[in-house]
């Protein structure tokens, strides 16, 4: 007997898993935008804007841990 | 009778009559001695350019203007750069877009972080599992994170400079594109102001358009606060730069 619960399952992790790991390409273009952008404008804000994109990466790394071992 | 000896007075059938006591003349030259080249007054750019007129003229408008790294407006800022940026060139004036402009996209942010209270209401959403409830939940919050944070990337990051020499206009459209465009000051042919509607009358703010004889055919300052301020500094700095290239001292 198919346990569809189980593949709903199964379903539902791949598609957790895929969301999140695309997200992370993007968290990592937006931390190498952040650093070519402070090359071109330097201000002293610029060091801040750099420490938030490096918190949303590791947010999103976080996520992605979370979809592989929670779900 | 004598007749000159100026040869552009003598038609070619005259008779020349030679005088007999000449009129010795003692050319003096008057020419000053050569100058080494190291020691010629050369016009110092900078101290020449900073002193004028003109320039007291600039500094006086944004003298009262502020210099903090959030502001709209940053007239003649200490610490921000840029990468082409010469090591003695002086940035009058950088500006962004005005605040009000950033209204739109931080009532959606709002909207947005308050999205997941409303989670219960939608249907299907209970047949998920609650760790799954909790992923979509940070996701969700992360991409309104991201997407708050692109918007004020590209507030922060798309300036317009003007500096002592040219002016250089910074575009990110987003986060994969940059478009930088500059020209000279001298090459400036043309400004516009275009100031229009409820918001920008209540704020004070507009954009300017500038036209140039350079590669760049138009810059277009948008939404900016003071545009009629911008219009007079640059104004200020064309004529600077008239005069400058009429005494010979631009580069």
């Amino acid at each position: 007997m198919i346990d569809y619960q189980n593949i709903i399952q199964i379903v539902q992790k791949i598609f957790a898993l895929l969301g999140t790991i695309i997200y992370l390409i993007f968290a990592i273009v937006m931390v190498k935008q952040v650093s070519t952008m402070s090359q071109n404008v330097y201000d002293k804000f610029n060091f801040i804007l750099k420490i938030f994109s490096y918190l949303h990466l590791l947010l999103s790394i976080a996520l992605v841990l979370l979809a592989l071992f929670v779900l | 009778m004598n007749r000159s000896l100026d040869l552009d007075t003598i038609a070619p059938d005259d008779p020349v009559t030679t005088s007999t006591s000449p009129q010795k003349k003692t050319i003096k030259k008057t020419s000053p001695p050569p100058v080494k080249e190291s020691q010629a007054p050369k016009p110092s750019k900078s101290t020449a350019s900073k002193d004028s007129e003109f320039r007291q003229k600039v500094y006086q408008l944004l003298k009262d203007k502020t210099k903090h790294p959030l502001s709209s407006m940053l007239a003649r800022p200490k610490v921000f750069r840029f990468d082409s940026q010469d090591a003695d060139e002086e940035i009058l004036l950088v500006l962004r877009r005005h605040w009000f402009t950033n209204l739109s996209w931080v009532i959606i942010f709002i909207f947005m972080l308050l999205a997941p209270l409303f989670l219960g209401s939608i249907p299907f959403l209970d047949l998920l599992s609650t760790s799954l409830r909790s992923i979509i939940v940070l996701f969700w919050y992360l991409v309104s994170f991201a997407f708050a944070f692109e918007k004020f990337l590209s507030w922060y990051f798309n300036v317009f400079i003007l500096t002592e020499e040219r002016v250089v206009d910074i575009d990110f459209d987003n986060l994969l594109y940059k478009n930088i465009s500059e020209a000279q000051i001298s090459m400036i042919q043309d400004i516009t102001v275009s100031q229009g509607g409820v918001s920008q009358t209540l704020f004070n703010y507009g954009s300017v358009y500038i036209q140039t004889a350079s590669e760049v055919p138009q810059i277009e300052v948008l939404k900016v606060p003071n545009p009629n301020l911008v219009l007079k500094v640059l104004q200020q700095m064309r004529s600077e730069g008239e005069v400058e290239s009429l005494e010979g001292r631009i580069k």
